[in-house]
């Protein structure tokens, strides 16, 4: 009889009179007699599926992954959402008899998929009748040596001769519980760190009396965890229960243990671990001890036989139950006599069969091989592009330390208009330089996030920020990338916009496709800031682009564009500007020291010989330079927006004293974000060149000179009135005010 | 205009549909359906169907409301509880801002302040009001109290449920096709919410020390209509109040109402038997614990309760922390021990016999009945076993100890240590928590042993098997000396009490003691002398050990030494009661004895001379 059970199956029990099988499925627990799968009643299949579903159901328990009989008591283990749930019902009513939880922790699962936990029983060998001589199964409990079982599930478990479940959760403990005293607690006895896969006894001395003395644990990368009883040495030293662990190579699919050896499957092949024996009378030093352990660990055997998904213990001397992955369940005649060949013997059967094995073995060897071969290439190949990625981190972070070197690896800018679609649109177009020894390959990302340093807040209450991101395949040394992308359209800019580049390396695009698939794998990221770049107002006022030399060709195009930009910003400061037309037009200048100009280095550079005319150089080089990355193209100021002049001191003739910038325009936004550009502009030859004075240093200086003066003066009363005090304070006022920095 | 009250008469239909299948019984899956089907017909449903009636609006909102409640009631049922308080929230904006009210506070009280005001005296209201006794379940659920206070919610729905609710009470009755029926009626919602509130609030202001304002707060919740289960805890906790107050008797007034009220308020019982314990009432206390285990024992009746009740289930309101310390109960096992450890010390023996055996076999049992409570947790096996070996020797049952000493003895020998270290008390101290918390520690287990042999010693005694009392006492004997501890300057009994040390110096008292008393039956005085005054050392105060000493000497003639030998020990007066000290390290009562009066005789024999 086949029946259809309405989900996957997660586990499988029979009663321990063989009537009936217990079988989870689908947060539900049934109940199917085994006599009705023998019989040849063969049922409807639509009809058949509800009432398996009615009749053989049992009790309902979400999340039911695996389950456990332990006399009359039917234990489930299940998963609900951050907990671990053991739940004991009585085999016969299914009343809930107890129920204990342990907080989950951080499942190491990739796949997603639930595997079965594993469950099982330990009784303590004197709290049982002797059993049947040659197995230390009974009734589906292993059974352990007492000083093991008191050790490890204390005294009371012991005085109250209580089976103990134990079970191997996917988060790497290994939990057990006493069912008595009744109230005992779930307590963790191990971590393997690892989902457990298997949990066995082994009766590594058995010497006859039927119970095992090492409780094995094997989890799913390959760590396996002995667990014995440590006798103290000679000298008194005291008792210990000993946790060896050891790491054979994973993945393991499923194992099995008999008296002296561990079985596992690794998917691709089977494997005997022979256990290392714990002889309780050597008293050997542990250290000794725990090396051969060890060794013994790290030398599993192939018994070349792939694919198994499942074992059974050896029931006879010398074998086991495989079933494969295709659907097969082999017997596996293990190798009797390992020592006489370096090879153990391959599976095999009577008669002439022996050719066709060894041939399918080969294929599977071979099958084996190439996939291995393919995986390490891979796994190279991976290496040696992290490699890159490090040198290239390690090169961008260490000049951030430095300071503001030349980074290897660079972005410029520049600005300007463009029409698109009939519409008008400040672009900027960023040009990665690549000058480092290193090839940026594929799984970089050029990532540009362009924010308005102020603006009018958006609805959500954040300012809105633009990011965009290039992702380009391999950039060689010397090698530069340009990328364009719109900073806003004419219309609803708010500028100044400051953009910040940076390089990004996801990790996911290392792994690959197969990777990156995964449900559960959280993109790792790499990013390193390059540099910040500020658009303002004087770049959005470029009328060429630099390649065109001197001379404005004031292309319409670009001059509408400014023109529509203007009046957009005109717009948006009410139509009060318009209506004012002469009286409503606003102004604001800088002044700039003469002495200043001189020095900054700029301006030394653009005019070397003869005396130049320092205002048209300082507007020239408002509107030229690259400072910040950005470079825009230069333009006159056209009456409307710009005015610069050179304002001539008294003193001397042939060079002014100051040059002051005034801006002037009928739109009060306009008018301050270029006073704005144009300060910004101005303070950073001030940071950057430190000899220089700019401004009115000096006479600042001064006049801080002559407030502390009649400061002291005032404090001491030496010679001096108050009167003078008052004077001297007052004329400091007017000089202020008669040399101001900032007209508006 | 049809085609959406068309809709509007569906949704009701499946509205109560549901309701009404719920109400039949099908439980868990018409929770999921039911939230499912809200949700999609929350998008169909048209925001503001018809813009020109003021009737249909309100029709439709009444309608949406209602499904809203019922909802909310199933999250809240299912303990989601953010889910169910976003739902409401997001449910109320909307309908305000149908009735075109501006954005709301995103803090929930002033949220729900300016929601009562805006919906004002309209139809609305009386649906906003079963929204806002929803997140007042949910603030309940969640130990909100500062808040519910904060909106006087207690006070707003007093005077709600005395007006407003007559008028509900005959406008149903219009057709009951055309009105979305409620999953829980709101009557009954409001009741249990205003009870619950007023017990969550009187165990948190007991909690805080605040006794007299609790007990106010709980005498006037005793009168609301409420289901027995929650009366009993107004009771119970004003009992407790009262007892905070140092008002024993009437504290036990009130728990007796609790149990009047309902008779499965274990807690009650308990709380009494607290009590009787304080009072110093050994025979009622005793009497207390015996009802409590029986009650605790029974199987539990499930109580009927009114429709709709059973969806908020009251310990789903009650979760304070607070609270469930209060009504906290020991499991039955722990009851059922505290019985017979109180029945062997004040001498009703054979009953505690009784109460031990059974203990025993409970725990043997596979029956896991009645441990799911939470409470002091049972003392370790061992432990149990000593103590019914202890109850079975005064109850003349040799042979029974010995099994259990056995037993003991069989299972924790092999897993002594070579060589123990007794920490000093104060050493310990610090590593207390850490180490000495162990499950099985090597001076715990290497003390049960001692224990377990002082015990065989003890029933050889009883039995008169001399050499064999000799060979257990040396066995026991010999186990202790292997503790190894660093004596302080004065170690004196009283700092040391209760501590392993003590426990340690007792059993070697006692076990030279049992030696030296054995070998005086066996006539081999020198040895015997030797032992009673090892013991005396070992632990000043032991009467048994004072006493047969004294006789040794006089046997050997010494008899000025017998006489002060003795007296000292009559004028010994010990620095703790013997109760404090587990029951099987207390003098044997079965071995040979002395009688006082004789010795009396004696001195006076000898003083005249």
């Amino acid at each position: 009889v086949v029946i259809a059970c309405p989900g996957p199956v997660t586990d499988l029990v029979e009663s321990h009179d063989k009537r009936f099988l217990f079988v989870a499925c689908a947060c539900r627990v049934y109940r199917v007699s085994s006599q009705l799968l023998e019989s040849r009643y063969e049922p409807s299949s639509r009809r058949w599926r509800d009432e398996f579903l009615s009749i053989f159901l049992a009790f309902a328990e979400e999340g039911v992954l695996s389950l456990l009989l332990v006399g009359s008591v039917l234990l489930t283990l299940s998963q609900r959402r951050s907990s671990w749930t053991l739940t004991l019902y009585g085999s016969s009513d299914y009343e809930v008899l107890r129920s204990v939880s342990l907080a989950s922790g951080v499942v190491h699962n990739e796949t997603g998929t639930r595997r079965r936990p594993p469950l099982t029983c330990v009784r303590s060998s004197a709290a049982t009748p002797p059993p049947s001589a040659s197995s230390s199964v009974s009734d589906g409990c292993l059974c352990l040596e007492p000083i093991l079982f008191k050790r490890l599930f204390g005294i009371d478990a012991a005085l109250a001769k209580s089976p103990v479940v134990l079970c191997g959760l996917p988060d790497g403990r290994l939990c057990f519980l006493p069912l008595r005293p009744p109230g005992s607690r779930l307590a963790v006895l191990h971590s393997l760190e690892q989902p457990v896969v298997f949990v066995g006894a082994s009766g590594v001395t058995d010497n006859g009396r039927g119970h095992a003395r090492c409780l094995v644990a094997v989890g799913e990368q390959g760590k396996v965890v002995l667990i014995q009883a440590e006798k103290g040495g000679a000298e008194g030293g005291a008792d210990r229960t000993g946790f060896t662990e050891g790491c054979v190579p994973g993945p393991v699919a499923c194992g099995c243990v008999d008296e002296k050896r561990l079985y596992y499957s690794t998917g691709s092949d089977l494997l005997v671990l022979d256990l290392p024996e714990e002889s309780p009378e050597r008293d050997g030093p542990s250290v000794e001890k725990s090396r051969v352990t060890h060794a013994a660990l790290q030398s599993p055997s192939s018994l070349n036989v792939c694919r198994v998904l499942a074992l059974a213990p050896p029931t006879r001397e010398v074998e086991l139950l495989g079933l494969s992955a295709r659907g097969q369940l082999q017997r596996i005649t293990l190798p009797v006599d390992r020592g006489d060949a370096g090879w153990p013997n391959a599976p095999s059967t009577p008669g002439g069969r022996g050719v066709r094995d060894l041939l399918s073995a080969i294929g599977d060897v071979c099958e084996r091989a190439a996939a291995l071969k393919a995986a390490v290439k891979s796994k190279n190949q991976i290496l040696r592009r992290l490699n890159q990625v490090l040198n290239i981190c390690f090169l961008l972070t260490a000049d951030t330390n430095t300071g503001e070197r030349d980074k290897p690896i660079g972005c410029r800018a520049t600005a300007s208009w463009s029409r698109l679609l009939e519409e008008d649109s400040l672009t900027l177009t960023c040009v990665l330089d690549n000058s480092s020894p290193y090839v940026l390959e594929r799984g970089w990302t050029l990532s540009v996030a362009a924010s308005p340093l102020s603006g009018p807040p958006a609805a959500g209450g954040q300012s809105p920020s633009a990011h965009f991101s290039f992702p380009f395949h391999g950039l060689h040394p010397g090698e530069t990338l340009e990328v364009s992308l719109p900073l806003a359209a004419a219309g609803q800019s708010s500028l100044p916009v400051t953009a910040s580049c940076s390089l990004s390396f996801s990790l996911a695009g290392l792994l690959g496709e197969e990777a990156a698939a995964l449900p559960g794998l959280q993109p790792g990221c790499v990013s390193l800031p390059l540099n910040t770049l500020t658009v303002d107002w004087l770049h959005a006022l470029r009328v060429t682009s630099p390649a065109h030399g001197k001379t404005p060709p004031q292309s319409g195009n670009t001059s509408d564009a400014i023109q529509a930009f203007l009046r957009s910003r005109r717009m948006g400061c009410g139509g009060a500007a318009e209506a004012g037309g002469e009286r409503g037009r606003h102004a604001a200048s800088v002044r700039v020291s003469a002495e200043s100009l001189r020095d900054a280095r700029a301006l030394r550079a653009s005019d070397a010989d003869a005396p130049p005319d320092v205002g048209l150089s300082l507007l020239e080089w408002l509107l030229s330079e690259a400072l910040g990355g950005v470079s825009a193209g230069r333009r006159r100021g056209d009456g409307n927006v710009v005015v610069a002049e050179g304002r001539r001191g008294e003193e001397e003739e042939t060079t002014p004293t100051a040059v002051e910038v005034q801006v002037e325009s009928s739109s009060v936004a306009a008018v301050c974000g270029l006073h704005h550009a144009v300060l910004t502009r101005i303070q950073v030859p001030e940071v950057t060149e430190s000899g220089a004075l700019s401004f009115s240093m000096v006479s600042r200086e001064r006049l801080l000179q002559r407030i502390q003066q009649s400061r002291v003066s005032g404090a001491f009363g030496v010679g001096v009135s108050t009167g003078t005090v008052c004077q001297s304070l007052l004329s400091v006022y007017q000089e202020l005010r008669e040399n101001p920095l900032i007209v508006i | 205009m049809h085609q959406p009250l068309s809709l509007f008469h569906k949704w009701i239909q499946e509205n109560n549909e549901l309701v009404n299948k719920w109400k039949v019984g099908s439980q868990q899956l018409s929770v999921d359906h039911y939230l499912h089907m809200y949700f999609i017909s929350l998008l169909s449903f048209p925001q503001c169907p018809c813009p020109a009636g003021i009737a249909p609006i309100a029709d439709h909102t009444q309608l949406e409301l209602t499904v809203v409640y019922n909802a909310g009631v199933c999250l809240i049922a299912q303990s989601q509880f953010l889910e169910a308080e976003s739902l409401l929230t997001k449910a109320t904006e909307r309908i305000l801002q149908m009735t075109g009210d501006g954005p709301f506070a995103s803090d929930p009280p002033v949220f729900w302040k300016t929601a009562l005001k805006s919906v004002g005296n309209t139809a609305l209201n009386r649906c906003v009001m079963h929204l806002l006794c929803l997140q007042w379940a949910i603030w309940l659920a969640t130990c909100k109290l500062q808040t519910i206070q904060e909106l006087q919610l207690l006070s707003v729905f007093e005077t709600l449920s005395s007006g407003v609710w007559d008028e509900e009470g005959s406008a149903p009755r219009t057709k009951s096709s055309d009105i979305a029926l409620p999953v829980m009626d709101q009557r009954r919602l409001i009741e249990l919410l205003q009870i619950c509130t007023f017990i969550a609030q009187g165990a948190e202001r007991l909690s805080e020390g605040r006794s007299s304002e609790a007990l106010s707060g709980l005498q006037s919740a005793s009168s609301l209509p409420a289901p027995r289960t929650l009366i009993s805890y107004t009771h119970l906790l004003s009992g407790s109040c009262l007892a905070h107050m140092s008002r024993p008797q009437m504290a036990l007034q009130c728990y007796r109402m609790a149990l009047e009220t309902d008779s499965q308020c274990v807690c009650a019982l308990y709380q009494s038997m607290l009590i009787y314990r304080q009072l110093g009432n050994t025979q009622a206390e005793i009497q207390a614990l015996r009802l409590l285990h029986s009650t605790l024992m029974l199987p539990a009746a499930k109580e009927p309760s009114p429709a709709g009740v059973h969806l908020l289930p009251s310990s789903l309101l009650l979760q304070s922390q607070s609270l469930s310390s209060l009504l906290s109960v020991p499991s039955a096992l722990s009851v059922l021990h505290s019985l017979a450890l109180k029945c062997v010390l004040h001498e009703r023996v054979a009953e505690g016999v009784e109460y031990y055996l059974d203990l025993l076999a409970a725990l043997h049992s596979e029956d896991q009945h009645g441990v799911h409570a939470a409470g002091p947790p049972l003392p370790k096996l061992p432990e149990l076993y000593l103590q019914a070996g202890a109850a079975l020797l005064m109850a003349r049952r040799p042979a029974d100890c010995m099994a259990l000493c056995d037993e003991v003895i069989t299972t924790t020998l092999e897993l002594l240590p070579g060589k123990v270290v007794l920490k000093e008390p104060e050493e310990c101290e610090a590593e207390t928590r850490a180490l000495c918390e162990e499950v099985e520690d090597g001076v715990g287990m290497l003390l049960w042993v001692g224990a377990a042999y002082l015990l065989q010693g003890h029933c050889h005694t009883h039995l008169r098997d001399w050499k064999q009392a000799v060979t257990t006492y040396t066995r026991c004997f010999n186990l202790l000396v292997k503790v190894r501890f660093k004596k302080r300057g004065d170690a004196d009994m009283m700092s040391m009490q209760g501590t392993d040390l003590c426990i340690l110096q007792r059993l070697k008292g006692l076990s030279l003691a049992g030696r030296g008393i054995s070998f005086t039956q066996t006539d081999q005085l020198r040895e015997a002398l030797r032992d009673l005054q090892l013991s005396i050392q070992a632990f000043p105060g032991g009467t048994g050990a004072g006493l047969w000493c004294g006789e040794v000497l006089w046997r050997l003639g010494r008899k000025q030494e017998a006489v002060a030998c003795w007296e000292r020990t009559w004028s010994f007066t010990p620095h703790f009661s013997e109760l404090s000290l587990a029951v099987y390290l207390q003098e044997p009562q079965s071995g040979p004895l002395l009688d006082s009066t004789e010795l009396r005789r004696r001195i006076e024999e000898l003083s005249p001379i």
